[in-house]
């Protein structure tokens, strides 16, 4: 007996799908204008503490320690550039993560499931909305934290873009990832939250690695998001990074391939676990 | 027959004894919730760490590698312990927001979970919700404190060169202040719903203008003056004096007397604001809806 499917998955019909999830996520997101008030204002509420404590640092309003971990003494541009980019990670850390325990809640998982779309394509649709309005609030937030705290990025902003995305493209491997883990612990908030400060942290989002203890830098330098963070900076400040600018991103790009790969496989491998104990829907 | 029907008997007695029994019970009920659910521990024993880290680690890095810039930080601020001085910053900024979301979030929760309107109609006085929320959070917080100081004794050397009482006493005369803040928000959170984004703003508040990583003096003057008129500023303040600069009680007053009066008026202003919201919820019928 030959078993035939009515629905016809194409390219198209895929796509269609994928603008879909993201056109009802736009719809949520602008349903609480809030949101985007506090997104915006939120990483300026956290870099506020830093840019006093680097005030009470600094000698003239030169902060000469933190140049000479990091190459330039304008700690406000490299922690700002810094908390631009923790927005994108944070976006793709949980954003894919997060949706899936929103659908659990709210009972559609299942439903979600059963539709001839790709599951992996399900989760990059979750997330291309967040990418949207993380842009439009991070450029707002960077124009309001240049008018207050200063911002001057002096390098090339071309090369800083580009070397942002084999960076991003490599979290969604993270990201396929700890979506796993959220199918399989169904509350891994603690573990999201955790983990990716840490990671966020110790990838140098709010300093040079170099001025790390001895023993946390070999951590590091593991972390591919560091590359990522220093090969940017290195673009638009002409800070002093860990390896030539090319082979960082040469890095960026290996990280890239190796953990949508990995990350796609762990997904799978977990997803078909989960379906076969029929606990998709359990939360 | 009228007589009888103009005397409403009701069938609960309540009295002293059973408002305790009640405390106790929801007291009782939000314990074995919290031991419920294990990753708790996980968050007690990391982020006391790791959330102080990440200032320490930028100071660190302000410092640079001949520490230049730390004896600017020592010079300015006057403090001897610089881990120590981030520490009690970070820790009373936690302190409050986890407040915020636990207490702050107790009603709404209860309302999410439906159980808010059952309870709502037992013959107890209302406000034990609140207060039965918040010994067992004040219990885990004293775990919190105590759980960051041994963990930064051990793991970073930081040493008290005060009295521990005397910032014990700073704590506790803190507690009204901290507390009252969560019952005033846990009143609005039942009335507007959503309002992720009002903690999002008290936390804030308190990140910037009280000088959880940097001294005071070091805003603006408008900043300071704002700063004057939220209670974490002199817990902060209290606490580091207490804790490395051996300050005495006499010492210590203003930050405890500040402290006292706002816990009174925070109190105060809990107590008023979940009463109106209490009635307000009766009369149009808002307590089950979200």
């Amino acid at each position: 007996m030959q078993t035939q499917l009515l629905s016809r998955p194409t390219l198209a019909t895929q796509l269609r799908a994928l603008f879909v999830i993201a056109r009802k996520d736009w719809k949520v997101f602008w349903r609480y204008p809030l949101n985007a008030v506090s997104n915006v204002f939120q990483p300026i509420i956290w870099v506020t503490p830093i840019y006093f404590m680097g005030k009470a640092f600094s000698t003239n309003g030169q902060a000469t320690g933190f140049a000479a971990y990091s190459g330039t003494g304008d700690y406000m541009s490299f922690i700002l550039i810094g908390t631009v980019l923790s927005n994108f990670i944070l976006t793709v850390f949980w954003g894919m993560g997060n949706a899936l325990k929103e659908d659990m809640d709210a009972g559609v998982l299942e439903s979600n499931w059963l539709t001839p779309v790709s599951r992996l394509l399900i989760l990059v649709g979750r997330t291309l909305t967040s990418l949207l309005t993380t842009s439009i609030t991070s450029l707002v937030m960077l124009a309001i934290a240049a008018a207050l705290f200063g911002f001057r990025p002096t390098g090339n902003t071309v090369a800083a873009l580009l070397t942002t995305i084999p960076m991003l493209l490599g979290l969604y491997g993270f990201g396929f990832a700890f979506a796993a883990i959220v199918l399989i612990m169904r509350d891994a908030n603690t573990i999201i939250d955790v983990s990716s400060f840490l990671v966020q942290g110790l990838s140098g989002a709010n300093f040079p690695v170099r001025s790390l203890p001895y023993w946390l830098i070999p951590i590091s330098l593991m972390l591919p998001l560091t590359y990522g963070f220093d090969a940017v900076r290195g673009w638009l400040l002409k800070t002093s990074t860990l390896l030539p600018l090319r082979t960082e991103v040469l890095l960026l790009i290996i990280f890239m391939f190796v953990t949508l790969w990995l990350g796609a496989w762990v997904f799978y491998r977990v997803e078909r676990r989960v379906r076969t104990l029929g606990t998709l829907g359990q939360h | 027959m009228r007589s009888e029907m103009s005397v409403f008997s009701s069938l609960g007695k309540p009295g002293f004894l059973s408002e305790i029994q009640a405390f106790i019970a929801i007291t009782r009920r939000e314990w074995t919730i919290f031991r419920r659910y294990p990753s708790w521990i996980i968050a007690l024993l990391i982020w006391p760490l790791i959330f102080p880290m990440m200032y320490i680690l930028t100071g660190r890095a302000l410092s640079g590698p001949d520490g230049s810039g730390l004896a600017v930080f020592t010079k300015t601020t006057g403090a001897t312990d610089f881990i120590g001085y981030i520490v009690i910053g970070t820790t009373v900024w936690m302190w409050q927001n986890i407040v915020l979301w636990d207490v702050g979030f107790s009603l709404r929760n209860e309302q999410m979970r439906g159980t808010l309107e059952s309870n709502w109609l037992s013959p107890t006085w209302r406000f034990s919700y609140l207060l039965g929320h918040t010994g067992p959070q004040i219990i885990s917080m004293a775990m919190f404190v105590l759980i960051t100081a041994v963990e930064f004794g051990l793991l970073f050397g930081v040493k008290l060169h005060g009295s521990i009482w005397l910032a014990a006493l700073v704590m506790l005369a803190s507690i009204p202040a901290v507390y009252g803040l969560g019952f005033a928000f846990a009143s609005l959170v039942i009335t507007l719903k959503e309002a992720h984004a009002f903690v999002f703003l008290v936390r804030g508040l308190v990140m910037i203008f009280c000088g959880i990583t940097f001294p005071i003096s070091l805003l603006p003057g408008w900043m300071q003056s704002v700063a004057a008129w939220l209670p974490q500023t002199y817990m902060i303040h209290g606490m580091r004096a207490a804790a490395f600069a051996n300050a005495s009680l006499t010492d210590l007053w203003p930050d405890l007397r500040a402290l006292i009066l706002f816990g009174a008026f925070w109190l105060t202003v809990g107590y008023l604001l979940f009463t109106w919201m209490e009635r307000r919820a009766r009369q149009t019928g808002a307590i089950g809806q979200y």
